[in-house]
């Protein structure tokens, strides 16, 4: 077992748990999401991603692009989420809610696609 | 990073960096640094929205995540615009505080370690790796590869970059590269600091570059300038390769691979050494051809042919040197330091004692040969002060020790550097001088001391050049109805008119005729030219022009071919009817 191996891990499954608790619940109601768990999301997603910097093979380049997927789909929810508090001046509706939701939503299909790539490298790791 | 198949089949050295490798060595060393930063960010903005704050109202509030972001990235870049949206707090004063703190030790790491980086030498080689491999790709005219650029390549270097010939250069040793940027060339000069024996170092330096005409291997181990010559034999079989060696069995394993040109210096000085013994006006016009442009006639040397040698230093060179020597029938004492063989005198050259049983004074010749150039030169002055009549010959190993053999005035000096440097310069620059200077030898002494006197008729004692025209449609266009005529029969001497005044002759001497693979060495006038004939001349510049002339210019060419003046314009060759008739 190396360390390394277990950072890893626990940053590209954080991310993504994270991701998916952020989204979960009804889409439009700024009740059921809540902004830490936003940050959180994009702190861990953006450790994450530096972990991945520097692997040369095939399937680092891969993990690299969906994490880079993931950080440009929650920066994009964290700028959505900015407008209507600060910006637009009517606060979290509806509407600004679930743009935001729906677009963490998209980051969180690449963080699945993370979580399954490291699932298939450690299926596919054999001890030589 | 192993060979793979070309879809031809030829086998390709696989380049060992891909561009984006110094990107990836970036972003791996950057990692901790970036993690830390990020770390740190969040921590400061996630405390600084839990912090109780107050409204100017005193109702307690909490900063948003918008407001405590916009906050740490002004603070933590230390530019630092006040305490937004309303007067900190106590509390949040207290957090700002250690988050100040934390976010100057990451900077710091970070930008730390990113200097770092850029000091690191596995990331400056792969910078220039990657500059290196970038130029050469780019390259868009012939070049030619030298590997090991010590004193032979640097001096073939700026005679070939003279002639416009342009270069890229491997070497092991980073003096010998930043050469490279300290010396004046024409053109830019790419140069790697890297293992030569390398096939992909070679492969970056543009070994399977279309544009790449031929490789030289010239570092100072034997063992690399074989696995050069070998690589490029593998990988690029019709290359030309010119390697040096002054080892007869490297020589033989090269000659295992493909067809190189091998040079070897202390071979080659035998060569002259015998040359000069026997045919002193052959080795004479050698010795000025070799030098190049620009060179003054040298002396004749009268090397004794009789007689008693001294050489003293019983290396390669030495070896050779008495094996020649040997060979032409001659006496040779030899002096070394710690030979075991027979009738060598063992001990140190410069004692006296030594000197003295060497017997100078009833020898006739004296060489210093051993690899020490103060040596060599105290060996010189000492067999002189015993035999004053002595015919000397010196080797010189450095070339900044050239002034003082010069003042030494020693009858032959073999420099090894610049003797391999002459011969590959010869071969890469004009290969009919090569081969004239192959050929020259047999036809003799008395013909070559013929050669010399027309070339001090025509071009006084200094060379001013030598120079190769092909009679094609390409080169000569004014020529080509006159050489396929059938009322004249196209000689040599007929072109040799000056356009001026056609009863003088042009200041050019035409040394080499080549026709297909058959060459007539010192082509006499009368000799009968034919189209796509090759011809090698030494002459005055003004001679060079003067050829170039009636080869071009149908009005100069009818001219000197058949001495009539037609006029030169289309309107005027119009209203006389007189039109050049090698126009066709």
């Amino acid at each position: 077992m190396s360390l390394e191996k277990v950072i890893f891990g626990f940053f590209v499954l954080l991310a993504a748990t994270l991701n998916f608790g952020f989204f979960i619940g009804d889409i439009s109601d700024p009740a059921l999401h809540n902004e830490y768990e936003l940050f959180a999301a994009v702190v861990v997603n953006l450790i994450a991603t530096v972990l991945k910097f520097g692997d040369r093979t095939q399937i680092g380049a891969v993990h690299l692009a969906t994490s880079l997927v993931a950080d440009l789909q929650l920066i994009a929810a964290t700028l959505a989420w900015v407008y209507a508090t600060q910006i637009s001046g009517a606060g979290m509706t509806g509407e600004a809610t679930a743009s935001v939701v729906s677009l963490s939503g998209g980051a969180l299909l690449a963080n699945l696609v993370s979580v399954a790539l490291l699932v298939i490298e450690t299926v596919s790791f054999n001890r030589r | 990073m192993v060979a793979r198949q070309h879809p031809q089949g030829r086998t390709t050295v696989a380049r060992p960096t891909e561009p984006s490798s110094t990107i990836f060595l970036i972003l791996r060393r950057m990692r901790a640094p970036l993690i830390v930063l990020i770390v740190i960010f969040a921590v400061s903005v996630l405390g600084l929205t839990l912090m109780p704050g107050q409204d100017p109202s005193g109702r307690p509030t909490r900063m948003g995540f918008f407001d405590a972001f916009y906050f740490m990235s002004y603070t933590a870049t230390t530019i630092g615009y006040g305490e937004i949206p309303h007067t900190f707090t106590g509390a949040q004063r207290l957090w700002v505080i250690a988050s100040i703190y934390l976010s100057v030790v990451g900077w710091a790491y970070a930008i730390g370690s990113l200097l770092t980086l850029v000091r690191d030498r596995a990331f400056r080689e792969a910078l220039a790796l990657r500059r290196f491999t970038r130029q050469v790709v780019h390259m868009r005219e012939p070049f030619l590869l030298i590997v090991g650029y010590g004193q032979t390549g640097q001096l073939l270097g700026h005679a070939l970059d003279s002639l416009g010939r342009r270069l890229v250069v491997l070497d092991d040793t980073p003096e010998h590269v930043d050469s490279l940027d300290i010396d004046a060339y024409y053109a830019d000069v790419p140069g790697l600091v890297a293992d030569g024996a390398n096939p992909h170092m070679l492969g970056a330096a543009g070994l399977e570059h279309p544009q790449c005409e031929g490789v030289v291997a010239l570092t100072n181990n034997d063992e690399v300038n074989l696995t050069v010559a070998m690589t490029a034999a593998l990988i690029r079989p019709s290359l030309p390769v010119i390697a040096r060696t002054v080892s007869p069995v490297i020589e033989h394993r090269m000659r295992a691979f493909g067809s190189p040109t091998v040079v070897n210096p202390f071979d080659r000085f035998g060569d002259h050494i015998r040359l000069a013994l026997h045919q002193p006006s052959s080795f004479q016009l050698l010795a000025w051809l070799i030098k190049g442009e620009g060179a003054t006639r040298p002396e004749r040397g009268r090397p004794p042919t009789s007689g008693r040698w001294v050489v003293c230093g019983y290396g390669r060179f030495g070896h050779k040197l008495v094996d020649d020597l040997r060979a032409d029938g001659l006496e040779v004492t030899v002096i070394d330091l710690g030979s075991a063989e027979d009738g060598v005198i063992v001990g140190d050259a410069s004692e006296p004692s030594v000197m003295a049983r060497a017997s100078l004074s009833t020898a006739v010749g004296f060489v210093a040969g051993t690899h020490n150039d103060a040596t060599n030169l105290s060996l010189v002055a000492a067999a002189r002060k015993e035999n004053p009549a002595l015919f000397i010959g010196a080797r010189q190993n450095r070339p900044r020790n050239a002034p003082l053999f010069a003042t030494m005035d020693v009858d032959w000096l073999l420099v090894p550097a610049e003797m391999a440097a002459r011969e590959i310069y010869a071969q890469l620059s004009t290969p009919l001088t090569w081969r004239f200077l192959q050929e020259m030898p047999a036809r003799g002494d008395e013909w070559a001391a013929e050669t010399i006197a027309l070339l001090g008729a025509h071009c006084g004692s200094q060379l001013d050049g030598l120079w190769k025209v092909t009679l094609t449609a390409r080169e000569a266009p004014a020529l080509m109805a006159w050489l396929d005529s059938d009322a004249v029969t196209p000689r040599l001497g007929d072109l040799m008119h000056c356009p001026h005044d056609r009863d003088q002759r042009i200041a050019a001497v035409p040394l080499l005729l080549l026709r297909g693979d058959e060459s007539t060495l010192g082509p006499a006038d009368d000799v009968v030219l034919r189209p796509g004939d090759q011809l090698l001349f030494a002459g005055r510049r003004i001679a060079r022009r003067d050829l170039l002339d009636t080869m071009t210019n149908h009005v100069v060419s009818e001219y000197v071919l058949y001495g009539r003046t037609v006029p030169a314009g289309w309107l005027w060759q119009r209203v006389t009817g007189r039109k050049p008739s090698t126009l066709r």
